[in-house]
């Protein structure tokens, strides 16, 4: 299956990374003989999918189900149930096993908890009565490589659980699966964190170091160079933009789950009844996918309609001309692309229908006013608007946000004012959702004038004139603004924190720079001489050296697309890798705030 | 010489050299003994000290409420507390072998306080007889207590790890007649019974009680009535003084074993056991020791004193100092007795010959050769005895200088001076002031050095006392825990987990620290557990949050209450405003049934509690507007008997009310929640299209000029793909751009072209012709449009 992305060409050997998971998880199922029903979490079916085929999965005796609050429907006595550590999940299982037990069914019941077992959760069981009957293990499954260059620890919600819910469990995973790469690739010298959860996840990395040291010693030189930890707190003005990438906007219109969207077979061009819906697998396997991710999406259309073009030429001359066999060979390698080409004109032509409305533009054109924070007025008016038009509730958060966080906060008189019509317009159960993005700090009153053009101006995030088609800085992904996020990590990596810290300060969080041994005993002369050694020796190899970029609390694909554009430069030194808690997108991330009561 | 200097100190008793050293000068100010109750821990434990209530003190510039006060052996303040116990009379007080401080009051109430004066909970009571009797006398040992009751009855309890109080067996005393005259036990641990056996000496005799038998002693060489008694510490000796004047010890079958007359007949304030060869006697400003000869040793104080009894002396205590009395060690006394030639007192002289450069030092030397083992023992156990420093340097070279003279295979000797050397750290460590733990090496020795650690930390020296733990090697897992409760020390011990100690911290009742700790914790999964037994979480705030995390999915009263109790007003207002959705989503709730009482309570409730914090005006508003649309929905709800109301929003509400044609109600909700004139233009003219009421629309757009133009209804006309209907109101639109987009829109390039070129917006123009690109007769309108824009642009 194509969805399963090929790593062939990562900087880091992913690869193995993902066959010890598929390894851990066919052990679970070996270890269980006979016949036995595997009930997923469907939270973690997304992620499992990119890890292993269903297939292997059955053929080591499992059938498979999702687990859900209704009971199971097997014939199987072996029930294993692989989930997440979470309460409503326990209950279910609680109320499965009672169904049994009422029914009369003996079974046996194991439970993998995914990446690790929590105590409260076997409480749960504890006073369900059912614990004694379960066998307990864990899946250490700390994330799942999403593509060639990107991580994902599947955290779904690590922004708003730190934020609004002081909830910080997630922090521990990001540093544990960071941990767990650093016991693979050596420990990473250079740790530089921005933001209050990353300067933390920094903290809980190097008491991890030196609780569970990773022996570096029989691994020559750390694979990766630098570490960059980036709160998405730290950058909210970036997602709240419509991304104009060509997988950006895919992702804004159709949403990418796990690595491919799913949309009506009709769209794609099949020939199926009305109605039927078809996953399109997208990464890097494709490799027109792989030229035109990053590109904005004007670009791609031109790019479409320019191999369009020349395929159509191609095929006149092969009507109207002789050929020579060789020529045929050619052709008939182009016209391997064809489907390619189809599914990726299908979709352009799709995404076209969005991005061609008036509104869409009269939306890109707002963002800019905000981002450039010179008339206030016009966007309060339109966002008044919006909320009086009932427009979709996420889509005016985002708007809101973005004006918050720019003028650090609404004025008194209009914060009371819009949260008041926003009530009226969607109901009273937001009041809930106002509450949170407040204590995100996401939406509030004015109390200090905003850093925004100062920090805009520094770090030169506003280009006129942009290039799109041959850009030659990271502002085409937004059509001319740079993102902050990415801003700051090309600082990062020229020349660390210090000499852009006043800047730093200006944004949210306390940051942090360190420097780290990987020899947990006290590092002598030699070791030290023989690291730098081996350092100098993989530039020597004509490698470049790796920046894991990770992003807590999510990133969005015009981001990556931007770090892509960043690494693909001819002065920089470094690849690439992208870590984040997930993929999100201005809908996704204001949606995690809203509170569903009704 | 020195070394006579040290011997001119000690008194001869029999044959015995008995020595008192001062160990410190109290650092307390202004504490008069005679005024005040006082519990000594043994073992160089704290001092308690608190008025003495059944004396009539004059009270200086004080507060008249009791203070108790802890302090250490050299008198420094370790804590204090106010004394505010009801209960009568403080009776009893002493300190438990875990050193808790056990107080008995008259009504037979116990409280106990740790060595920070922290009170126990909970407080026990020695039983209803007591509180109905009273209680008059209490003996305390080790882990027990005997109460004597005005009643005369007795009350044990046995261990005060396990406070179980019963009565002992009842001796008869007519208390209205004649008070015992003294009251002594000898400790369970001594006794055939293995339970406790009270001494009472009563009228003529001795009566003895315990569980369940009384029996009066039998003997005629009692000479009754006995004034005092004390039981030595191996439990075998009895010491008794008479009412002539006579201080007689025995057996515990009351043979005497030897008896002295003292000068006075009256009866010691206190009396005590000197190890286990002389009795101590203090009265008035005497202090007799007294041992097996006709002679005494006496000391004259001129303050009052209190004698604490250890298992190899006694210490002293008064108001200014407090001192160590003990018989010479047979080591220290070999060395130096005044004219002693013992190898190891040679060896000593050797010492001091070979410091001044001396030959006599070999000559020593030669003269000792033979026994310099022993020698170098007897320095070795005499420094160990020694709490001068600097003697103990010079006997611990002189072991080592002589050691140095043997030769090879004298590894035991070496590791001996070793091993002492190490004791002496330890005892110095702890006797500094600061901690005020006088120990001498036989009381460390059966204390035994884990129980030292412990106590220290309970007295939260908690450096000294992980220091000392890995000095010795003694890392006994929880004790190393708790010993690093203190942040700074906690960096010390890298990798240690936190959470295994907060919940140590936890078991050991101490929830402060173990919230504190929790906060340490990198592992949160591991903190969970942790706070899931704490029962109170403490204003921390990464422990709080994990708190209310968990709570929230799992304990909402818990959460409910907790925030209650820190004053947390707007959480509890969200918590119940929340449970009202929850009663909504009750199927019941909807059908406008009675329910809908219940829920606008909780709102109104959590109205008020908004309205508690200025910050929350807002809410508190919102809140109140809730409920009030709810009470509309109902009412609504009912008088159209359509269940579509309850938990829209207000805009909602006045669409549905105006697609239902209800006019009226829509005008009323718009009043009652005072919705502006802008949104009301939109709800309605969205409200009219949806229904595709569009004479109604166009009535509505003549009512009068709407407030925010014509785009409503355009927007809503083309959104109903109505274009007839929209050009009735695009011309009105005012600015020639949005007319220019509308027209574009329904696919009129002609109007659209005109009114951009009109707008003079050649940006706009470009759009338009891209939307238009398809239909190349109207781009070629646009081209030439912009053509003629961009020439007047350059002209």
């Amino acid at each position: 299956m194509a969805q399963i992305p090929n790593l062939d060409n990562s900087p880091l050997n992913l690869k193995s990374l993902r066959e010890l998971s598929q390894r851990e998880l066919i052990n679970i199922l070996k270890n269980i003989r006979g016949k036995k029903c595997l009930v997923i979490d469907p939270k973690l079916s997304g992620s499992l999918s990119l890890i292993i085929q269903t297939s292997v999965l059955r053929e080591h005796g499992a059938e498979l189900r999702h687990l859900s609050a209704d009971p199971i429907q097997t014939d199987c006595t072996k029930v294993v149930y692989l989930v997440r550590s979470r309460f409503n999940l326990m209950r279910y299982i609680c109320s499965h096993v009672h169904n049994d037990i009422s029914k009369g069914l003996e079974r046996e019941y194991h439970i993998y908890f995914v990446p690790r077992r929590e105590v409260v959760c076997e409480k749960v069981l504890e006073e369900e009565k059912v614990h004694h009957l379960m066998t307990i293990g864990e899946y250490p499954f700390y994330m799942v490589p999403l593509d060639e260059d990107v991580l994902s620890f599947e955290l779904d919600f690590a922004n708003k659980d730190c934020q609004v819910d002081g909830d910080t469990s997630s922090l521990w995973y990001i540093a544990k699966a960071i941990h767990k790469l650093e016991s693979s690739f050596g420990v990473i010298p250079h740790v530089r964190a921005k933001g209050k959860a990353s300067v933390r996840v920094a903290d809980i990395l190097s008491h991890m170091q030196t609780e569970e040291p990773v022996n570096s010693s029989d691994m020559g030189g750390p694979e990766i160079n630098t570490l960059i930890l980036l709160d998405r707190e730290v950058d909210m003005v970036t997602p709240m933009c419509s991304q104009l990438t060509y997988e950006g906007l895919l992702d804004e219109f159709l949403h990418i789950h796990n690595g491919s969207v799913e949309l009506d077979a009709s769209i794609m061009g099949a020939q199926q009844q009305e109605g039927k819906k078809m996953k399109v697998p997208l990464n890097s396997s494709d490799k027109l996918f792989k030229e035109t991710r990053d590109l904005n999406f004007e670009v791609v259309v031109q790019v479409l309609r320019q191999k369009a073009t020349s395929m159509k030429q191609d095929y006149t001359e092969m009507t109207t001309t002789n050929q020579t066999v060789s020529e045929l060979k050619d052709f008939v390698k182009k016209l391997n692309s064809l489907p390619e080409m189809t599914r990726h004109i299908n979709l352009a032509q799709h995404l076209s229908m969005f991005t061609s409305k008036q509104s869409f533009l009269a939306r890109l054109d707002m963002e800019h006013t905000i981002v450039e924070a010179q008339s206030y007025d016009i966007c309060f008016e339109y966002i008044e608007e919006l909320i009086h038009k009932q427009e979709p509730l996420v889509s005016v958060l985002r708007f809101l946000i973005l004006l918050s966080v720019t003028n650090s906060g609404l004025p008194k008189k209009h914060f009371d004012y819009l949260r008041r019509e926003l009530l009226h317009s969607y109901g009273f159960e937001h009041m809930a959702t106002l509450n949170n993005l407040e204590k995100a700090g996401l939406l509030k009153k004015q109390e200090t004038k905003s850093n925004w053009l100062t920090v805009k101006r520094a770090l030169q995030l506003v280009i006129e004139d942009t290039d799109t088609a041959n850009p030659n800085d990271i502002s085409y992904v937004f059509s001319g603004y740079a993102p902050l996020s990415i801003r700051l990590v090309q600082h990062a990596v020229r020349s660390g924190w210090r000499p852009m810290e006043e800047i730093l300060k200006l944004l949210p969080g306390p940051h942090s720079e360190t420097k780290r041994v990987g020899f947990s005993s006290s590092p002598s002369f030699d070791t030290l001489h023989r690291s730098s050694e081996a350092a100098d020796r993989l530039v020597a190899d004509g490698r470049r050296s790796l920046v894991l970029v990770v992003f807590i609390g999510g990133v969005t694909f015009a981001e990556i697309s931007a770090l892509r554009f960043l690494s693909a430069q001819e002065g920089m030194a470094y690849d690439m890798i992208i870590g984040t808690t997930n993929i999100v997108n201005g809908n996704t991330l204001a949606e995690a705030y809203v509170e569903h009561l009704v | 010489m020195a070394n006579v200097s040290v011997a001119a100190e000690w008194q001869l008793l029999s044959n015995r050299f008995y020595r008192k050293l001062e160990i410190y000068q109290m650092r307390w100010k202004h504490v008069d003994l005679s005024r005040n109750k006082v519990a000594c821990a043994p073992f160089g434990g704290p001092i308690a000290i608190i008025r003495d209530d059944s004396k009539i003190v004059q009270l200086y510039s004080e507060s008249a409420l009791r203070k108790l006060r802890i302090f250490n052996s050299a008198g420094v303040l370790i804590s204090e507390t106010i004394w505010k116990h009801p209960g009568g009379r403080l009776i009893g007080m002493s300190w438990t072998d875990d050193q808790t401080l056990i107080c008995i009051v008259q009504d037979g109430t116990i409280y106990r306080y740790n060595i920070n004066a922290e009170c126990l909970e909970p407080n026990y009571s020695m039983g209803k007889e007591c509180f109905e009797q009273n209680v008059v006398d209490c003996v305390f040992w080790g882990n027990g207590v005997v109460c004597l009751t005005e009643a005369g009855k007795l009350f044990c309890v046995a261990d005060f790890k396990d406070i179980k109080p019963y009565k002992l067996a009842d001796p008869i005393i007519r208390m209205e007649e004649e008070l015992p005259h003294c009251m002594a036990v000898i400790e369970p641990q001594y006794t055939v019974s293995g339970n406790v056996v009270v001494l009472l000496g009563v009228g003529d005799g001795i009566v003895t009680v315990d569980d369940d038998d009384v029996r009066q002693v039998e003997s005629d060489d009692l000479r009754g009535p006995v004034q005092k008694l004390a039981v030595s510490h191996n439990g075998r000796i009895l010491a008794r003084f008479t009412h002539d004047g006579y201080l007689v010890m025995s057996n515990m079958q009351f043979d005497t074993i030897f008896e002295y007359q003292c000068e006075s007949d009256l009866p010691p304030e206190q009396m005590a056991w000197c190890g286990l060869d002389s009795v101590l006697l203090y009265r008035d400003d005497m202090l007799l020791v007294v041992g097996p000869s006709e002679y005494c040793i006496s000391y004259i104080y001129d303050e009052p004193v209190i004698l604490i009894p250890e298992c190899d002396g006694v210490r002293i205590l008064s108001n200014s100092t407090l001192e160590f009395l003990q018989r010479v060690p047979d080591s220290t006394e070999s060395i130096f007795k005044i004219g002693s030639t013992s190898p190891a007192s040679l060896l000593v002289d050797a010492l001091d010959h070979f410091d001044r450069r001396s030959a006599k030092a070999d000559e020593n030397l030669r003269l000792i050769r033979t026994s310099l083992p022993e020698a170098v023992e007897a320095c070795v156990d005499a420094a160990g005895h020694e709490f001068d420093v600097s003697r103990q340097r010079t006997l611990l070279r002189a072991a080592s200088y002589g050691q140095a003279f043997f030769g090879f295979g004298s590894n035991f000797q070496r590791d001996c001076i070793q091993e002492m050397c190490k004791t002496l750290r330890v005892l110095n460590a702890v006797r500094d002031f600061v901690i005020g733990v006088p120990l001498s090496i036989q009381q460390y020795k059966s204390l035994t050095a884990p129980v030292l650690i412990g106590r220290l930390i309970n007295a939260h020296q908690h450096l000294l006392a992980l220091r000392l733990s890995e000095y010795l090697g003694i890392i006994k897992a929880s004790r190393k825990q708790e010993i690093d409760n203190e942040k700074r020390e906690l960096k010390i011990c890298k990798g240690i987990s936190y959470a295994a100690v907060a919940a140590h911290a936890d078991k050991s009742g101490r929830r402060k620290l173990a919230a504190m700790l929790v906060e340490y914790e990198s592992r949160s999964s591991k903190q969970r557990p942790a706070l899931e037994f704490f029962g109170t979480i403490q204003a921390r705030s990464f422990a709080r949050d994990l708190f209310i995390t968990y709570a929230r999915s799992y304990k909402h009263e818990f959460l409910k209450d907790f925030f209650l109790s820190t004053g947390q007003l707007q959480d509890v207002a969200f918590l119940l405003w929340k449970e009202s959705w929850e009663l909504g989503k009750n199927p019941m709730a909807s059908k406008g049934s009675p329910l809908h009482g219940p829920r606008i309570k909780l709102i109104e409730k959590a109205q008020n509690l908004f309205s508690e914090t200025k910050e929350h005006t807002f809410e508190s508003k919102a809140a109140e507007e809730h409920a009030k649309l709810l009470r509309i929905q109902h009412e609504l709800e009912v008088s159209t008997k359509q269940a579509i109301f309850v938990d829209s929003s207000i805009s909602d509400t006045i669409r549905t009310c105006i697609v239902l044609g209800n006019h009226r109600a829509a005008m009323k909700v718009k009043t009652e929640f005072k919705v502006s004139e802008k949104r009301w233009y939109w709800l309605k003219v969205f409200a009219l299209a949806t229904i595709r009421d569009w004479d109604a629309l166009e009535k509505f757009s003549k009512e009068k000029r709407p407030p925010i133009g014509y785009r409503p209804f355009v927007e809503a006309c083309i959104d109903a793909d109505e274009k007839g209907e929209a050009l009735k109101y695009i011309p009105k639109l005012g600015d020639p751009r949005e007319r220019a987009e509308a027209y574009a829109r329904i696919g009129m390039a002609k109007e659209a072209a005109d009114a951009a070129s009109q707008a003079k917006d050649g940006e706009l123009l470009g759009r338009l012709k891209l939307s238009f690109a398809q239909n190349t007769a109207a781009s070629s309108i646009f081209d030439t449009l912009r053509d003629r824009l961009s020439f007047q642009g350059v002209s």
